[in-house]
This record gives structure tokens, sequence and C-alpha cells, in this order.
């Protein structure tokens, strides 16, 4: 299935997305596919050299101090965090500190390390900064602000939530008085990227950036009602402190990539239901609290709420290409210079593969090769102009379509 | 249910980020030191049986997030603790100077009458050492704790540390300064303890089978 990511604000083509993130995006354009659902990208061509900006001045040392001592602590077994002080550590501490000095009163929160870490696998340094500014101000607003009030109301809407889903579970969690932000403060703030195993954690985060929150509440529902959903599962726990073993030592099979997923697609909790909780535990929060004291910007759900809240121009969603095939040199060549060869390569690459030679295109002669197969490179540029993007060809076949 | 304990009490980890509460708690429970530990994010635990003048003590032990943002959720585990740990770092002066208020926290969240013992962590690192044994067992004794300076890393002082303080919570319930029956006390009878206070007889009969096998 192919798709358009220019045209994500057209209904039909956001369910064509949507289904894509469901069926799990390509490992080659996830990293991309993210930046462009987060919004990531068109905040990136709306700042431009805003990270570069940030990256060069020095960070606050009450915030530096803290980053740093997490740095290693980041998945540590990924080949790309393994090395103290490596490129991805030095990457990451980039990406937050720059946060810290984006965001300066909301610093920096460690939950937010494995968030950036994940991005940071995917996407180069500013990339997953932007990317991480949404996730932080957009998908969870509030998240990672002093006092953690966000994700205390949200444990309250998908304790609520619960007593729908599974009301074996929701009784027993009521009984033994544990409290939603016992279990789910660890689930809600990484994404699940430290709970569930990496395959499903990659599905999910492609679900989430293109529908939002409710992935991560669906996950939460899912896990709560597979571990304690029936009175055989609730005999060994009869205690707070049993079940909270039971929910950190969740089955394998439960968060295994194929049956989580169906499991998520299948649970009928929609934005609505989240947003109708939301606000009956607002009312009751502000009852038994007061106001909140940090006051978040809305939550948005999903991919097309923020492009509709931000609407990009064209020219945000370009994509800059990283490798550049000079397009005079295509142009200018002779139509005989040109066929004459044609018929040279054709003879001599037959058999050459039908690939695309990614990433050399930025060799001169490599430029000629695409030349000859140009039945191939249209297909592959149907509605992009070679002469006018200057864009190599590879990049724009990953970037166009997803 | 082959787990039989006199009492059972809840433990916390308390501290600024990064002291080694999760390695410390590691390090009891598996005797290892945990080299690539991920930081906390909510809460972390553990469960241990130890045998304390005679008693079989389980100890749940809850280790927190030390990060100041995340301690509007962390209190919720407070609720009934009977023992604490109260780490710092003695290579960091700053989590040193962080522990009034994580002690006025445990006291005012946890229970008037927890026990907590300090643990001057990362003893290993004393080329690093910000915080004299001296000062810190002066504040101890200030704020009536007990004190002992650990190593997670060679595993030097860590169970002491958590016997210490069980033997001192024992030790108030048999004085009667502890009641384990009120509530939120963060002390439970053990079923073993239970047979005996509630039907000695029954008690008696189980505990000759238990010797048979």
């Amino acid at each position: 299935m192919i798709i358009n990511l220019h045209s994500l604000h057209y209904s039909s083509h956001m369910v064509t997305v949507k289904l894509r993130c469901q069926k799990g995006i390509p490992p080659s354009l996830r990293g991309r596919a993210w930046l462009y659902l987060s919004g990531g990208k068109v905040k990136r061509e709306q700042n431009l050299g805003r990270f570069q900006e940030l990256d060069s001045e020095c960070g606050d040392p009450k915030w530096v101090d803290v980053i740093e001592k997490d740095l290693h602590r980041q998945f540590p077994f990924h080949e790309m965090f393994a090395a103290r002080g490596g490129h991805g550590q030095q990457d990451l501490f980039r990406v937050l500190k720059a946060y810290t000095l984006y965001r300066p009163e909301e610093g920096y929160c460690q939950a937010q390390a494995p968030i950036a870490a994940v991005l940071l696998m995917h996407m180069p340094a500013e990339d997953a900064f932007w990317s991480l500014v949404q996730i932080c101000e957009k998908y969870l607003p509030g998240y990672y602000s002093a006092g953690l009030e966000a994700i205390q109301l949200d444990g309250e809407i998908l304790f609520s939530l619960l007593k729908r889903v599974s009301p074996v579970a929701h009784r027993h969690l009521k009984k033994h008085k544990i409290d939603p932000v016992l279990y789910m403060t660890e689930w809600f703030m990484c994404a699940f990227s430290r709970t569930l195993p990496w395959a499903s954690v990659l599905r999910v985060w492609d679900m989430f950036f293109c529908e939002g929150v409710r992935v991560i509440f669906r996950v939460g529902l899912v896990l709560l009602k597979c571990m304690l959903g029936s009175q055989e599962k609730l005999k060994a726990c009869h205690g707070q402190y049993e079940t909270m073993e039971r929910l950190r030592a969740i089955e394998p099979l439960y968060m295994q990539e194929g049956f989580l997923i169906k499991e998520i697609l299948e649970l009928p909790v929609s934005e609505r239901d989240i947003e109708k909780e939301h606000l009956t535990q607002l009312r009751r929060w502000k009852e038994t609290h007061g106001e909140l004291h940090c006051k978040s910007p809305p939550r948005m759900h999903g991919a097309r709420a923020i492009m509709a809240a931000e609407p990009p121009s064209r020219q945000d969603l370009q994509q800059k290409p990283t490798i550049i095939v000079e397009p005079a040199q295509i142009i200018n060549r002779s139509e005989d210079e040109r066929k004459k060869e044609e018929k040279k390569k054709s003879k001599a690459n037959k058999k050459q593969s039908k690939k695309d030679s990614s990433l050399n295109t930025a060799n001169q002669d490599q430029a000629p090769q695409h030349q000859a197969l140009p039945s191939q490179s249209q297909a592959l540029l149907k509605d992009t102009n070679l002469q006018a993007s200057n864009q190599s060809l590879s990049s724009t076949e990953h970037d166009t379509y997803l | 249910m082959s787990e039989t304990y006199d009492f059972l009490f809840k433990f916390l980890v308390i501290g600024n980020a990064g002291t080694g509460k999760s390695c410390l708690l590691h390090q009891f429970i598996e005797k290892k030191f945990k080299d690539d530990s991920n930081h906390t994010i909510g809460v972390e635990f553990g469960s241990k049986i130890i045998n304390v003048v005679n008693k079989f003590v389980k100890l749940q032990i809850w280790d927190t997030a030390g990060q100041e943002r995340f301690r509007s959720v962390t209190r919720s585990y407070y609720r009934g603790a009977a023992g604490a740990l109260l780490v710092y770092d003695i290579t960091s002066r700053e989590t040193y100077n962080a522990l009034t208020n994580w002690l006025t926290d445990a006291r005012m969240l946890a229970s008037q009458n927890i026990v907590i013992i300090l643990c001057g962590n990362k003893k290993d690192l004393d080329a690093d050492r910000e915080v004299t044994f001296l000062e810190a067992s002066r504040f101890a004794q200030e704020n009536e704790l007990m004190f002992l300076e650990t190593s997670a890393l060679t595993g030097e002082n860590v169970e002491e540390a958590f016997v210490q303080c069980a033997r001192k919570i024992l030790n108030k319930i048999e004085s009667g300064e502890l009641d384990p029956e009120r509530m939120g006390s963060g002390i439970q009878y053990g079923d073993a303890a239970l047979r005996q206070l509630r039907s000695p007889r029954r008690a008696q009969a189980e505990s000759v089978q238990e010797c048979g096998c």
C-alpha cells in the first residue's frame, strides 16, 4: 500500500495512512514517517536553524547534570547506546539539553530520555528533537511537567475506562487500593518503550504517531485485562504487592506483537471516550486538589489533528534531500547523448538489478544509470518533477510515498 | 504457598536521582551489582525473606524514582511503610543536602514512627568523596537515624542496612512501641505468627508437622 504523505489532510488518505500504520510502517521508512506524522517535519521547517542555535548554547547546569547521569542508562543493550560517550549518547545529550533550552520552564524529566532514545534510533538529532517537542506538547502535553498532574489525571481516566473493559480487574484494583500511578506511570510516560518487546514497541509507536494517545490507553487496558481480567488470574494476587508484581511481570504472550496489536484494534475505546472521561476526571480533580498548577496545551489526538491545528505549507512538507543530483547534469544532456548512453548501459547492465542503487546517487557516474532505466524512474516519480525538484531519486522515492 | 515468615515489613528506598537506590535493592536481592540499570520511572520493587533475631521477616521493598518531579507520584508508595533506606551519594554533596527534604516527606507521608536508616552509598568511590563519614553520622544522630556507608558495587554493608533497619523495627514491636495491628503500620503478621497468636493449639500441631518435613 502506497500513500502520499503530502495529502495527509485529505480524510480518505488519512484512512489509508491509518491502516498502513496499523499494519506496521516498513522499517526503512519508519523514522521519516514518524517525523511527518508527528508534525515534527513542519516544526523543523518553520524553525530552521533553531536546533543548531540551541545545540550551540550550553545548558543550565542544573539540567545538564541530571541529563548526564542518565545518558548511559538508556537501552544499554542497544548498539547505539552501548558505548559511554559514543555517538548515541552524545546525540541523546544534545536532544535533551536542547529541549531544556527550548522550554526552560519545563526543563528535563527523566522519562523523556527513553522517548528521545527511541527517536534517535530512527532519525538524526535535529529530527528527533522536533519529534520530541511534538510528543511533549501535542501528543502527551503535561506528562513531563513538574507535578506530573497530567499523568495522574490520565491514570484516573485509564482506571475509569477499565471499568467498562474489564470489571473484574477494575474491582480488584479498587479493592486493594492500588493507585493507577503505581502501575501506569512508566507505561505511559515512556509510551511502553521500556515495557514491551521491541517489535511491539515499534508497532505501538507507529499507531501512536498516527492516532495519538488513545493507542497508549488501549495498550494499558489490554495488559490490565489480560493480567487481571478473571477470577482465575487473580487467585495468586491477594494483595497490593502481589498485584503489582503480577503487573510487573506481564506474560510474554500478551505482549507479543501479533496478539497485542489485534487486541488493541479490537478494543472499543475512542478519542471521544477519552475526552469525555477527561472532563469528568478534571472536574473531580479540581474538587479535590483545586486548580491545575500546570496549564498544558490541549491534547491532540494524532497526526490529523496536529495537521489541522497547524496547517503546513507545501514547502514545509517538502523533503530536504541528503543526497543531491545536480539537475543541470541531467537536463543539459542532449537527447542523442542520452540515447547512446542508454544503449551502452542497457547492454552492460542487461541483468543488472531492478533495485535502485539507493545511496550512491550523489556520485556523478551513477546519474546516467538512472536515466538508463527511464520506465522505472518514471514510475517512481509519477507526481514529482525531477528537473524542478533537485532531489535525488532515491530520497524522492522514500519520501513521497509511505 | 511455601513462604512462611513471622512478619512482613513494607520498606522504602528513597533519595535523590542517581544515588544508587535501585542498585542497592538489586544487590540486596540478587547479591549482584547491576551494571546496566535503567533509571527508575515510577517504582521498582522486590522482596526477600531475612532472618533477624530468630524471626523470619519478609521485606517488601519499594524503590522509588529519585527525580524531584516524580515526588507527587512516588508519594503514593509511601503510605504505610514501616522502614526506609534514605540514600545519598558520598561523592555528591547535592544529594546529601537534599536529605532533610526526603526525611520530612517520609515522616509526613509514611508514618511518624517509620524507622529510617541513612545510607551513604558509593563507598567504593572514596577518592571522589564529598561528604565525610563524620558529618553524615552527626546528621544521623541529630535526626534519630541509623547510619551506614554502603557500596552497591561491592555489596559492603548492603545486607546490613536492611537487616539493621528490620531489627530495630522488631525491637520496637517487642517493646510495644510499635503496634503491628494498627492500620498503616506497614507491618503484617506472616502466616507463622498468625497461627501462634490466634490459635496456639493449631499452631503447635502445624509446627510439629513442619518439623516432620
